[in-house]
């Protein structure tokens, strides 16, 4: 720190340097109304415009905020009536609710975990911290755990593990369905083991049942792959202690979700258009109603979501009213109706997040700001709309 | 201001009984009297209690909503509209927060504990708490399975102090043991303890020295609320064994024990169960420091949710369904089967029957006190209904009829168990009993200085419709439920213990967390005001 600002950051790996550049540039006026700045409680009284009129508004994003900005976009999505969805892939979430999960904190993986097999994922480029926190690495691994990697080619960090397997993504949930076959000693289909690598994936499954601790790391999937992981790693868990994790990117993706089910029952795409919240995968995603022009009103926070949506969802979020809660100058917000750069949790607001793994973290504020945070904008656009509102 | 007017108050706490009385709050608090003009509830003909106290339920946190995300089926056919006071949400079994505290206030509870929390993930529970609204709510923080704590157990290390520590650095109310050795065992390949001198493999500690160190630490920090035990071996048949052990290493010590329905079946493991609850009532009956809430089974939907994640392993075999298994790590564990409790069905009719006879059996209800083990054992929307079987023999051996008869002839229930309990013993086991075990001197009664949580019923013959529908729900002073309708939603109070460790304890804890955790010591301790308030503290050292 120096003069009240933020010199250098130390401990952080580059994702992390990359977060608080971002979050510590020069930032956009408070306020912006069209691109003009204007008072704080101007653009607090259009947004509350914009969605008290929309017929289907849209509240999404929410990976990139605290969990206290998130209870008050949930509010404020029921005050509104609206559809709120976080911005990630609800797959994985949608498996867990069919079949539940077998999983477990960071700190298990790192304590007992003598198996760890990364599934279509790059930890080593997407969270560079996680290998060497779980003692994973290379250089940390101690003898006698053993890292397998999976993916199309040879990642980062596939260079670190004892053993990779070359699959193509095409082929994921055939593998993984000839896995649980394999762990159940159930006989596999001769032309479907044709088309897969079986030796390396018979070794495998022979490594996760014969393991005391084994752990799976997940990376970004649909529905039925998700769903086939999980389901081998129940059968797993009869003959081993076997757990998976997704891996995230958004820091706080996983208090969305929390946050979300906590208050409506359910991790994500919840509406409340009628007054009560009801959820369908699909059907109320975010990408999903914007990509087919459901939506007439968005309130996007701290997300960037033109850089990040299909070109026909983009193309529709530009074409109605927006209006962009974030600390940071993005492209979503420059494009917005209405555009807040609030203070960042974790730079210059104090803030709760939940880890990938469910752990609550605090994050601190280093540097003093007179801006606003997420929560205080939302609470009061909501207020502005239902005065009354209970709770 | 507000005096509730010639009501029948049933305040055993205060010896009153069923007396014609007005009950005066003012300041959110009972006083002993008011102005003539003050406001006034006519409550001639209605019945009136202290509000009910839940002193076992699991109502929020990571557990809890881990089960929330589970089951999207249950939540469409059970939805709150968003109204001009209360926030929308879903029920089933388990309800979303704002629904939670909305449902336990229409049912007349006014303060509820939730029984386990995993200390590291104390945020959450607190973040939840806090959008649970009206009831006062405590928590209580896992300690059986604590590597750390094993280790000052195993080397004789200041084990109060850490137990302090961790309260204070997480604003819980008390201490729970959950199958203390038997969830770290699991997480050591799918293993379990099964009596009290297993050893921890590697550790070198036993179940029953985990028991007695962490009983006595709390006995000597002299904390408003014994330890409270989840006993090993749950679930399984032989298991009143194991229990009798459990009560006899407290000795002499002051213990809760969780649902003991769970845990008072005879038999041998892997045959069919039957009754052990005579047994244990007489057992309790003599031991006036041990006590325990029953985790009565009521029939129909249910999710089982605990941290004894063995037994969840268990219940995945039965059911075939959905289940979720969360490791958490140097602490505890975590597992979760949505269940439904059969009337035909041998193992449920006799565990409901258990539960009969170990309310009907005792003699003491101060010290047997009610509860489903919500939502593991039902919902705490049953509890009505497990009132009137209380209290309404007719209806009771209706009941029983209905179920399986052999599960009847492994207990006393097929006797035609005379006892029918009074008003004045159900305004125990729901209010002043819990209260008084949890050692909140301002909850579950109506003396002057008591917090103004009052709850007023409508006689009726039907106890279930009775209990169901409270006529008024007062809390704080504040009417909160009129005619079965919220009038108004506040926040309701975190309740915590106040305890005052020595800074020195985290020189001792540091090494241990730099082994065992993926956060740092500094980073562990809940320091947020938004998570944290409001709250009462109550003081440890008041003793019993």
């Amino acid at each position: 720190m120096a003069d009240g600002a933020l010199e250098r950051v130390t401990g952080t790996c580059p994702v992390g340097d990359a977060w608080f550049a971002e979050r510590t540039a020069d930032a956009p006026p408070v306020a912006r109304l069209d691109g003009r700045e204007v008072d704080l409680a101007d653009a607090v009284e259009a947004s509350a415009a914009i969605l008290h009129e929309a017929r289907l508004p849209l509240v999404f994003g929410l990976g990139d905020t605290d969990c206290e900005g998130q209870r008050a976009a949930v509010a404020l999505a029921e005050t509104v009536g609206g559809v709120i969805d976080p911005a990630v892939d609800g797959a994985v979430g949608g498996a867990a609710q069919a079949i539940g999960v077998s999983t477990a904190t960071l700190g298990e993986l790192r304590g007992r975990a003598e198996l760890v097999v990364v599934w279509r994922a790059d930890p080593v480029a997407t969270n560079p911290r996680l290998l060497p926190r779980l003692r994973l690495d290379r250089a940390g691994r101690a003898a006698g755990r053993t890292l397998v990697v999976v993916d199309a080619r040879r990642t980062e960090t596939a260079e670190e593990a004892d053993e990779f397997i070359e699959l193509p993504p095409a082929l994921d949930f055939e593998a993984l369905w000839a896995m649980r076959a394999l762990v159940r000693d159930v006989a596999l289909d001769r032309e479907l083991a044709a088309r897969l690598p079986l030796d390396a994936l018979e070794r495998l499954a022979g490594r996760l049942r014969a393991c005391t601790y084994g752990a799976v790391l997940q990376g970004p999937a649909g529905y039925p792959k998700a769903l086939a992981l999980l389901a081998l790693v129940r059968d797993l868990a009869r003959l081993a202690h076997v757990v998976a994790l997704p891996l995230r990117e958004d820091g706080n993706a996983r208090g969305a979700e929390d946050v979300l089910a906590w208050q409506t029952g359910y991790p994500a795409a919840v509406s409340f258009a009628r007054g009560h919240p009801r959820a369908r995968l699909g059907e109320f995603s975010a990408a999903g109603l914007l990509e087919r022009g459901e939506t007439d009103a968005a309130l996007v926070v701290g997300f960037d979501a033109l850089r990040h949506l299909a070109p026909p969802a983009a193309d529709h979020l530009r074409r109605i009213p927006t209006i962009v809660v974030d600390p940071r100058a993005t492209e979503t917000a420059a494009a917005a109706r209405v555009a807040f750069a609030t203070a960042a949790a974790g730079v210059s607001r104090d803030g709760t997040v939940h880890r990938m793994d469910g752990v609550p973290l605090t994050l601190r504020a280093p540097i003093a700001s007179e801006r606003v945070g997420d929560s205080e904008v939302l609470a009061a656009i909501a207020a502005r709309i239902a005065p009354e509102a209970g709770n | 201001m507000l005096r509730i007017a010639q009501g029948r108050v049933f305040d055993p706490a205060n010896g009153v009984d069923g007396e014609l009385r007005d009950v005066c709050l003012d300041g959110g608090k009972v006083v002993e009297e008011l102005p003539a003009h003050a406001p006034r509830i006519d409550a001639g003909g209605m019945v009136i209690m202290p509000g009910g106290v839940d002193i076992h339920s699991h109502i929020a946190g990571p557990a809890v909503n881990a089960a929330r995300k589970l089951t999207p089926e249950e939540h469409r056919g059970d939805v709150l509209d968003r109204t001009a006071i209360t926030r929308s949400g879903t029920g089933g079994t388990v309800p979303s927060t704002f629904t939670t505290g909305y449902r336990y206030a229409l049912l007349g509870y006014t303060t509820v504990v939730d029984a386990a929390t995993p200390p590291l993930l104390a945020r959450h529970t607190l973040a939840e708490l806090r959008d649970t609204p009206i009831v006062d709510a405590a928590f209580l923080v896992l300690m059986g399975n604590n590597l750390s704590l094993f280790d000052l157990i195993r080397n004789a290390g200041p084990l109060n102090e850490a137990v302090a520590w961790w309260l204070e650095a997480t604003g819980g109310y008390g201490v729970k043991l959950v199958n203390p050795g038997g969830v770290e065992m699991w997480k050591r390949g799918n293993r379990n303890v099964t009596s009290l001198d297993d050893e921890v493999e590697g550790l070198g500690v036993t179940p029953r020295q985990v028991l007695e160190a962490i009983a006595g630490a709390v006995d000597e920090l002299a904390l408003p609320h014994p330890v409270h035990v989840h006993c090993n071996n749950l679930g399984v048949a032989g298991n009143w064994r194991t229990t009798l052990d459990t009560l006899d290493a407290l000795q002499g010590r002051r213990a809760h024990l969780a649902h003991l329905q769970f845990h008072a079946y005879g038999g041998t493991p892997g045959k069919r169960p039957r009754s052990r609850a005579p047994e244990l009532a007489e057992h309790l009956d003599a031991h006036p420091e041990h006590s325990a809430d029953v985790g009565q089974v009521m029939f129909g939907p249910a999710m089982t949710m605990t941290a004894d994640a063995p037994v969840s392993a268990l219940l995945r075999e039965i059911t075939g369904g959905k289940w979720v298994n969360a490791d958490l790590e140097a602490e505890t564990g975590c597992g979760i089967v949505p269940f439904a409790y059969r009337e035909r069905n041998y193992v449920h009719a006799l565990q409901w029957a258990i539960g009969l006879e170990l309310f009907l059996l005792s003699r003491d209800p101060w010290r047997v006190v009610l509860s489903t083990d919500h939502p593991n054992g039902g919902s705490f929307l049953s509890y009505p209904r497990l009132i009137r079987l209380l209290m309404d023999r007719d209806f009771r051996n209706e009941q029983i009829g209905r179920v399986n008869q052999k599960a009847i002839g492994r207990t006393v229930l097929g006797d035609d168990i005379e006892r029918q309990y009074t008003l004045g013993e159900i305004a125990i086991i729901t209010r002043a009993g819990p209260a008084r075990l949890l050692g909140l001197a301002d909850k579950g009664h109506l003396g002057v200085g008591a917090d103004a949580d009052v709850t007023v019923y409508s006689e009726h013959e039907d106890r279930e419709q009775m209990f169901a529908t409270p006529r008024y729900v007062i809390k704080g002073g504040r009417v909160i439920v009129e005619d079965g309708e919220l009038r108004e939603a506040p926040a309701g109070d975190l309740l915590r213990v106040a305890v005052d460790p020595d800074e020195a304890i985290e020189g001792t804890l540091r090494p241990l967390f730099e082994e065992h955790y993926s956060v740092r010591l500094d980073n562990y301790p809940v320091r947020e005001p938004w998570l944290l308030e409001p709250a009462r503290a109550i003081p440890a050292g008041r003793g019993p």
